[in-house]
């Protein structure tokens, strides 16, 4: 490709890791990346849930090349083409199986949101099993939202972009974090298939008004009450606001993973018990906000709290407004980035537009190349967002375009 | 009035959009700027204000944190902000069919 001619774009640290990545196999464009956790004598290097989503991004994609220096401090990713679950290449029947480690310390969705952003522009349709003693499908302490909202408040989101067909996130074994809040023992599949050329430029102007709430409670290995517990503190916040609050219930037995014994290799255990909570509030115009919690794997947490804590988050995330959350913003900013070159309009609160991931964001786009963003206040103004224009770049179908 | 006048606007937009693609500035100077902290004054000044408690719990806890999608809260903070009734008033406008009469939702 004629990325391979130039020189790769150099990133250090191994914060905004996975976000760059991305950003790199959209725009066919090798990275460097340096210095990650250089400074960290205990565990120098790429973590087991990064080095997994490189793994996972070789299989999606054919003809990548990854370099990992000696220390793993520095890795080297030239990006080949988007091809998602094509036959052959890693994937059998049409299925890409990706075995997360059980040392992963991260929730399911860490994987998912990027795969998700990969997806619209693969060539053939994407197909992921996430699987392995790593799978944990609730939040997590290490701050990733549960699989339950990637599929009620992310991949809704794709919809205004006009990619709403064929997608599905199945759940198929939940888990909570296991022992010290690594790995768990769930099951989720991530069907994606609906490819475009370039996502719609859209212009969201209006956050209109909460109309509705939804969620999820789950409760793996350990009684259904909690759930019942949960969704009565949360309602009990929020029922006073929207009189439409409905929280499904899902209770599961926890999932058998083997132990890692060499003395007795059949030996399986339990892993992940918990519960959590995952909220979703939707508007008028269908912005979406979320709220995540889950129980800690070290214990010692009621439901009630718990329930309370999650109602309080999306009350807050409601307040910072904006069409876009903390959640979704990266998501977004980058689909709008990578569309037709038209000028999208988008209002984000103002505590989303200034928080360091947001802002990260927007200097890495520019550093693929992207144009920067234009913001002015927004006019009608009670509720107070900036009105944020990005400019789509067109380069999203790399892929596409050239097999 | 005085006081008022001296000190900087926080939030001010152009200040972002001139400080975002500055790469001599650090995020985390980005986002400290912007919300009016450099100064050596900047708690009093929010104590000021403290009406509508800008920016209370956004307490970003250590630097090993990577990759947050849920952003950490003091929920203490939380649930003393969204037990008040006066916070909770002022909300109500984000809802539809919770106005006093329901007839402005949209």
């Amino acid at each position: 490709m004629a990325a391979d001619a130039t020189a790769p774009l150099k990133f250090t640290g191994s914060k905004f890791l996975v976000q760059r990545l991305v950003l790199a196999t959209l725009t066919g464009k090798a990275v460097r990346i340096s210095h990650i956790r250089a400074a960290s004598h205990r565990s120098p290097g790429l973590a087991p849930h990064e080095v997994s989503i490189l793994r996972l991004l070789e299989s999606l994609t054919n003809g990548s090349q990854i370099e990992f220096s000696y220390t793993g401090t520095t890795v080297l990713y030239k990006p080949g083409l988007i091809t998602g679950s094509a036959a052959g290449h890693g994937a059998s029947g049409g299925v890409i199986r990706h075995e997360l480690p059980a040392d992963c310390t991260r929730g399911a969705s860490y994987f998912i949101i990027p795969v998700c952003l990969l997806a619209p522009f693969s060539k053939a349709q994407v197909n992921v099993l996430f699987t392995g003693p790593g799978v944990i499908t609730s939040a997590t302490e290490t701050g990733d939202v549960s699989v339950d909202t990637v599929r009620t408040a992310i991949l809704p989101l794709f919809k205004s972009f006009g990619i709403e067909l064929n997608i599905e996130l199945r759940i198929l074994k939940r888990s909570n974090p296991g022992r010290d809040g690594k790995g768990g023992g769930g099951e989720v599949q991530l069907v994606f298939g609906h490819q475009v050329r370039l996502p719609k430029t859209i212009h969201l102007l209006h956050a209109g008004r909460v109309k509705r709430i939804r969620g999820v409670a789950y409760s793996t290995g350990v009684a259904g009450a909690n759930n019942a517990r949960l969704i009565e503190a949360a309602r009990g916040v929020l029922n006073e606001l929207v009189p439409d609050v409905y929280i499904y219930s899902d209770v599961s037995s926890a999932p058998f993973v083997p132990t890692q014994d060499k003395t007795n290799p059949r030996a399986k255990r339990k892993t992940g018990l918990g519960f959590g909570l995952s909220l979703v509030a939707e508007t008028t115009t269908n912005t979406l906000y979320s709220a995540d919690t889950a129980s800690p794997p070290s214990g010692g947490e009621t439901p009630e709290d718990l329930g309370k804590k999650c109602a309080y988050q999306l009350l807050e995330a409601i307040e910072t407004g904006g069409c876009i959350s903390h959640v979704s913003a990266f998501p977004m900013l980058s689909l709008m980035a990578m569309g037709s070159e038209d000028v999208g309009r988008i209002t984000v609160g103002k505590e989303v537009l200034g928080s360091e991931p947001v802002i990260q964001l927007a200097r890495d786009l520019r550093m693929f190349g992207m144009s920067g963003w234009g913001m002015r206040e927004e006019e009608d103004g009670d509720e107070d967002g900036v009105v944020v224009s990005v400019v789509g770049r067109g380069v999203g179908n790399v892929g596409r375009k050239i097999a | 009035a005085e006081l008022l006048h001296g000190r900087r606007q926080m939030y001010r937009v152009a200040d972002l959009s001139r400080m975002m693609y500055d790469d001599m500035l650090s995020t985390a100077e980005v986002v400290r700027k912007w919300y009016g902290n450099d100064e050596e004054d900047a708690e009093q000044d929010r104590e000021s204000e403290a009406d509508d408690a800008p920016l209370v719990k956004r307490g970003r806890s250590d630097e090993q944190d990577e990759d947050r999608l849920v952003p950490t809260f003091d929920y203490e903070v939380l649930a003393a902000k969204w037990t008040d009734a006066e916070n909770l008033e002022a909300l109500r406008q984000r809802f539809a069919s919770s106005g006093l009469t329901g007839a402005n939702s949209e």
